[in-house]
């Protein structure tokens, strides 16, 4: 899914941006980001925006449109808000589209562990991406956000994949909250 | 609070990457023959450490994180960190400065 940079490549980018380096003072959590960000080999159903411009790295979006499993056919917006601190702090992610999944609550909060108690320093962006499209393709009813998603998936597995497809490609009522066809973009 | 993500065995692909005769700070992803971005100067001002588990970092880099973990250990492994003498660390690689 995530193919890792071959570490020649990796050298090269780093030799070219160890030319190119002295150009503007940016902070270290922004100077980090950047070589995530360079480095970043995304899978052909991600995508990556810079809605305040391409300097403006801080702030992003990720759209994701799972290739398979229950939530295939959909595009799902992520905001990534960097601290300062990073990589010492995890990067904020939000779903913005809004989604029936177990571990992502109706305001977007999402129930990831690299992204709260398990987040390291040497993980990047890459891993946070990795571990959105796991999440989207294996729900965990054990330790959800979404308690009623949770309940259903584990209860009536087949009306939860129904209702998921159903609200994924055309939008549907569940439970009384309105889940728009997931088109990437924002409902939550 | 906890989500089993297969990342464990992502994660051991990714320090295989790290790890692969990449003199790079998994932390900064700075080289160590460099400086971190914190730091101002290569060499006495960014010493590279390393843990018994024989991943290394800048000082300055692994400080930063044990300070904000109640636990000590380390950001690639999870081992328990402890330092140790960089001279006999798991690295054939010498850093320029570093040990001067
Ligand atoms: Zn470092
Ligand atoms: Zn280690």
């Amino acid at each position: 899914m995530i193919r890792l940079f071959s570490v020649r490549e990796k050298q090269k980018k780093d030799a070219a941006a160890a030319a190119n380096g002295k150009t503007v003072k940016q902070s270290a959590g922004e100077l980090r980001l950047q070589k995530d960000i360079s480095e970043l080999d995304l899978p052909k159903n991600v995508s990556i925006r810079f809605p305040n411009g391409n300097d403006k790295i801080m702030n992003f979006e990720i759209t994701l449109k799972p290739d398979e499993g229950l939530y295939k056919g959909g595009a799902f917006l992520f905001t990534f808000a960097v601290p300062t601190g990073y990589p010492h702090d995890p990067p904020k992610v939000k779903c913005v589209t809004k989604v029936y999944h177990p571990n992502i609550d109706l305001e977007g909060n999402i129930c990831l562990n690299i992204l709260r108690e398990d987040w390291k320093p040497v993980l990047s962006i890459s891993a946070i991406v990795y571990g959105l499209t796991y999440l989207f393709l294996s729900p965990n009813a054990d330790d959800p956000l979404n308690k009623e998603a949770a309940a259903m998936m584990q209860q009536s597995p087949a009306q939860f994949e129904r209702v998921v497809s159903q609200s994924v490609a055309r939008g549907c009522s569940i439970g009384g909250e309105f889940f728009p066809a997931a088109r990437g973009d924002r409902s939550g | 609070m906890t989500f089993e993500v297969r990342i464990k065995k992502w994660h051991a692909v990714a320090s295989w990457t790290w790890n692969a005769g990449d003199d790079v700070c998994g932390i900064c992803r700075m080289p160590f023959d460099g400086c971190p971005p914190d730091g101002k100067y290569p060499g006495d001002d960014s010493p590279v450490v390393w843990g018994i588990c024989t991943h290394a970092f800048h000082l300055q880099c692994i400080n930063r994180w044990l300070q904000s973990q109640t636990e000590q250990k380390c950001p690639f492994c999870r081992r328990q960190w402890e330092f140790k003498q960089a001279v006999v660390g798991g690295e054939d690689e010498s850093e320029d400065g570093a040990g001067t």
